[in-house]
C-alpha cells in the first residue's frame, strides 16, 4: 500500500470562492494566498516555491498552468481517499467494492477514518436531520480539494424515504455534490464507475 | 464514539466515561438512521412495504422481509403454498450465513486482523450471487409477497446452491483455524463483554449475545414458524458469556444453517408446485394504491385482522405487529428490533472494560444500524 | 396454559380490572387491562406465570385513544402473550415495566418519542430517534406525511 500520500493542495490561489465551503475562516488556516496546506503536506509547502521558482526561471508564469498544476491534479484524482463513512445499505456495497471482487483500492481509493486524511466523502446511504449537521461538520473538516459523491438514490434524492419526516431529501440540500450515482443500492461496480467518472471530472476542471 | 468512527459500522453514537482508561459508563445514542419506516408504511400497500423490509436491516434483508410477510399474512389470513415457505426458509438460512459472514469479515477488521475481512466478503458475494439469480438483486430483494414468493427457483439452482453450501462447510473450518489460532484473537476476544444469562434475559437481549450465555432459546426451536417445525437441526450454544462465545456460536449457526439449507433444497427439488397462493383478493395483486377516486371504492370490505410474528434473526429476536384495519394499508406495523435492545443492555456488559476493547465488544453485538433505528 | 385457564387465574386475582382476554392465533392471548393495574400485573406475569422475557413495547394511535401493547415472553411454556391497555388522549399515562424488566428501557422511550406516551417511573424518558427538542410526535394520526418542502440545492461555484 502507498501509504500516507498527502493531500497535494493546489498550487497557488486561495480555495475556491462561493458557496458554503468558500466561508471557511482563512485567518485561521493561513494568510489570504498562501496555500492551504495540512500538517501532513509541510513538504509540500516547501516543494511548491522551489519547484515554482526552479520551473519558472525556466518557463516563467506558464510553470504553474502547465506543469505543477496538471500534475497535482493527476496526482489527486488518483488517489481519492474516501471518508470511512458508512450511513445505511449503500454502505455495504461500498464495503462489498473494497473487497477482492471489486478491489476499489486498485484506483488508489484507500478510506481514511479521519476526515482531516480525506478528500472524497461518498455518502452513502438516508441523510437524516439528525445526523446533518454532523455531515457537514465533516465535509467541513476535510480539506481542499474535496469532493463529494452522493452514493444511492436515498443521497441523490432521499430515495425510498423521500416523504419520511426525519430524512434529508438529498445530501445536496447540505454539501454541494459532484458526482450522483443512482441506485438502490449500486452495484459497486456502479459505485467504482462513479469514481471514474469524478476522475475524469476532476480532470476536467483542472483542480 | 460519534456517528462517523470505524468501529460502528454504521450510524450511532457511543458516549464512553472512562477514568483512565477504564470504561465507568456508557450511553448509546441512536436515532441517526431513523427513517421512519413505521410511519411511511402507513401508506403503502403490503407489497409495497416489502421494499423498506430489505432496507430496514441491510445485511440480513430476507430475513425481515420474511419476519413481515408472516405477520401481514395473518393480519390478512392469507396461506402461502408450501412451496413458497420453504423458498422462504431456504433464503432465510443463506441469508443468516451472508449475515453472518458479514460480520465475520467486520469484525475482525475492527481487531486488526485484515484476511478474514476478505475471505468472508468473497464467500458472501459468492451467496449474493445465488441471490442474484432467483430474486435479482444482491442486497435489496424485494422478492417475497403476501400469499408467496414472487418467483420461483431458476433451473439448476439447487445444484448450484450445494456446491456453494458444500464449498462454504470447508470454508468454516478455515475460518475457524484461522481466528482461534490466533493470539491476537484470543488475547483481544476471551473473557471480554462478559454479559450472563440471568442478566441477559432481564435486560432482554436475545440471539447469540444470549445463546453465548448458555441459554437455548431458539425461536425456530421453541416457537416454530414457517416449516421449522419440520426440519433438523440444533441450537448453537456456549457456555463462556463472552465475545469468543459469540464467535462460536455464530461459526455453529452457520454450519446448522447450512443443514437446513441442505434440507430445504432436497425437499424443493422432489417437490414441484406453486409459489404465490391462488386465492388473492384484487386489490392485493395490484402494484400501486390508486389515488384519486378509485381510493374509496376499494375500501373498508375486507377483513381485519392482527398478525404477530416473532422471528430468530441474525441478530437476534425480531418482531413484527401489524394491525389491519380492513383497509388496503396497515393501520399500524410495529417492529422489534434486536439491535437496539442489544445495545442497549451495554451499560451491563461494558463498564469495567478499557477503551480498546469497545471495539470487540461492540462489534459482537452486532449492529445493523438500519433495524435499529428504523 | 391455555387462553381460559389464563383468563381465570387473572380476574380471580384482580377482578374487573382485566378487561378481557382474548384468542390471538399463536399466542397465548391477548390481555386487556385497565392501567391502573399496570405494575401488579407486570409482576403476575413475571413471577407467578414465568414470563421473564418482555419482547416488545409499542403504542398505537387510535385517535379518541392510545393503546400500550406489551409481548411477553415464557420460557417454561415457549408461548407469547400480548398485554394492551387504552388511553386517554389527553393524559397517555401508564406506570413503567421498567422496574419488572429492564428491557423496556429502550422501547419505552421509542414510545415516547413516537407516539407521546409517558411512562411513569422510567429513569431516563426522553426521545431516543428524534433529536431533543423536536416538537412533534411522528407516529400520531394528526401528524400528516408530506413531500418535502423545496429546499435549495447547493452548488459548488468553480
Amino acid at each position: 500500500m502507498s501509504g500516507q500520500t498527502p493531500v497535494p493542495p493546489k498550487a497557488v490561489g486561495p480555495p475556491a470562492a462561493g458557496g458554503a465551503i468558500g466561508d471557511m475562516p482563512l485567518e485561521v488556516i493561513g494568510q489570504p494566498g498562501v496555500p492551504f496546506v495540512e500538517i501532513e503536506t509541510l513538504r509540500a509547502r516547501e516543494f511548491i516555491p522551489a519547484a515554482k521558482e526552479a520551473l519558472s526561471s525556466l518557463l516563467k508564469e506558464q510553470a504553474e498552468e502547465k506543469l505543477i498544476r496538471p500534475v497535482f491534479n493527476w496526482a489527486g484524482r488518483n488517489s481519492l481517499f474516501p471518508l470511512h463513512w458508512g450511513l445505511a445499505c449503500c454502505a455495504i456495497e461500498f464495503a462489498a467494492a473494497f473487497g477482492a471482487r471489486w478491489d476499489a483500492e486498485r484506483f488508489g481509493v484507500v478510506p481514511r477514518s479521519s476526515p482531516r486524511q480525506c478528500d472524497l466523502l461518498i455518502v452513502n446511504g438516508t441523510v437524516t436531520w439528525k445526523v446533518a449537521h454532523k455531515l457537514i461538520a465533516l465535509f467541513e473538516q476535510m480539506p481542499e480539494p474535496k469532493w463529494a459523491i452522493a452514493m444511492g438514490n436515498c443521497a441523490t434524492g432521499g430515495g425510498p424515504f423521500r416523504t419520511a419526516y426525519s430524512v434529508v431529501p438529498g445530501v445536496d440540500k447540505l454539501i454541494p455534490v459532484d458526482i450522483y450515482i443512482a441506485g438502490c443500492p449500486p452495484r459497486p461496480e456502479n459505485m467504482l464507475d462513479g469514481i471514474l467518472q469524478l476522475e475524469r471530472l476532476i480532470k476536467e476542471r483542472g483542480e | 464514539m460519534g456517528p462517523q468512527h470505524p468501529m460502528t459500522h454504521g450510524l450511532w453514537n457511543l458516549r464512553v466515561r472512562i477514568e483512565g482508561e477504564v470504561i465507568k459508563d456508557v450511553e448509546p445514542e441512536m436515532g441517526f438512521l431513523h427513517r421512519g419506516i413505521e410511519k411511511i408504511s402507513e401508506d403503502r400497500h403490503y407489497n409495497e412495504i416489502i421494499t423498506l423490509m430489505d432496507r430496514t436491516c441491510y445485511v440480513a434483508g430476507l430475513n425481515w422481509e420474511h419476519l413481515f410477510i408472516v405477520a401481514a399474512e395473518q393480519a390478512l389470513h392469507i396461506e402461502p403454498p408450501e412451496r413458497a415457505e420453504y423458498i422462504r426458509v431456504l433464503s432465510a438460512e443463506l441469508q443468516r450465513i451472508a449475515s453472518h459472514l458479514m460480520w465475520y469479515a467486520a469484525f475482525c477488521q475492527d481487531l486488526g486482523l485484515t484476511t478474514p475481512f476478505l475471505y468472508g466478503m468473497r464467500d458472501r458475494d459468492l451467496i449474493l450471487d445465488l441471490f442474484q439469480s432467483y430474486t435479482g438483486a444482491r442486497l435489496t430483494y424485494e422478492y417475497m409477497r403476501v400469499g408467496g414468493v414472487r418467483n420461483d427457483l431458476p433451473l439448476g439452482f439447487t445444484d448450484r446452491c450445494r456446491k456453494v453450501v458444500d464449498w462454504l462447510m470447508d470454508r468454516f473450518v478455515e475460518y475457524d483455524r484461522l481466528c482461534l489460532s490466533s493470539t491476537i484473537f484470543n488475547e483481544r476476544c476471551n473473557g471480554l463483554g462478559v454479559l450472563l444469562a440471568p442478566e441477559a434475559v432481564a435486560y432482554g437481549v436475545t440471539g447469540p449475545m444470549l445463546r453465548s450465555a448458555g441459554s437455548h432459546r431458539d425461536i425456530r426451536k421453541d416457537r416454530p414458524y414457517s416449516v421449522y417445525n419440520k426440519l433438523q437441526f440444533e441450537v448453537a450454544t456456549a457456555n463462556t458469556a463472552d465475545v469468543t462465545g459469540r464467535y462460536l456460536v455464530r461459526m455453529e449457526e452457520m454450519r446448522q444453517a447450512v443443514k437446513i439449507s441442505r434440507q430445504c433444497l432436497d425437499w424443493l427439488d422432489d417437490n414441484p408446485g406453486p409459489v404465490m397462493a391462488s386465492q388473492l383478493p384484487r386489490w392485493l395483486g395490484a402494484p400501486y394504491a390508486p389515488v384519486g377516486n378509485e381510493a374509496y371504492l376499494l375500501k373498508r370490505n375486507y377483513p381485519t385482522g392482527l398478525g404477530f410474528s416473532m422471528m430468530e434473526e441474525p441478530h437476534g429476536e425480531a418482531g413484527a405487529y401489524i394491525v389491519n384495519d380492513g383497509g388496503e394499508h396497515p393501520y399500524r406495523v410495529k417492529f422489534r428490533s434486536p439491535v437496539l435492545i442489544n445495545i442497549w443492555a451495554a451499560k451491563r456488559y461494558l463498564p469495567g472494560y478499557r477503551v480498546a476493547d469497545i471495539p470487540p465488544i461492540m462489534g459482537s453485538v452486532d449492529v445493523c444500524v438500519g433495524e435499529c433505528d428504523r | 396454559m391455555k387462553t381460559s385457564e389464563l383468563a381465570a387465574s387473572l380476574t380471580a386475582k384482580f377482578g374487573g380490572r382485566i378487561l378481557g382476554v382474548d384468542e390471538f392465533p399463536g399466542l397465548l392471548g391477548r390481555v386487556r387491562f385497565d392501567p391502573a393495574i399496570a405494575t401488579e400485573l407486570f409482576r403476575t406475569f413475571r413471577d407467578d406465570l414465568g414470563f421473564v422475557h418482555l419482547s416488545m413495547v409499542g403504542a398505537t394511535d387510535w385517535v379518541d385513544h392510545r393503546e400500550v401493547f406489551y409481548a411477553l415472553w415464557s420460557d417454561t411454556d415457549r408461548v407469547y402473550v400480548m398485554l394492551s391497555t387504552n388511553l386517554p388522549p389527553d393524559a397517555p399515562t401508564v406506570a413503567s415495566a421498567v422496574p419488572i424488566w429492564p428491557s423496556a428501557n429502550a422501547h419505552e422511550r421509542e414510545a415516547w418519542d413516537l407516539v407521546g406516551v409517558r411512562f411513569e417511573g422510567h429513569p431516563d424518558l426522553r426521545r431516543i430517534f428524534m433529536p431533543e427538542g423536536y416538537a412533534y410526535h411522528p407516529l400520531l394520526r394528526s401528524f400528516k406525511i408530506h413531500e418535502p418542502e423545496d429546499l435549495e440545492v447547493k452548488v459548488r461555484s468553480d
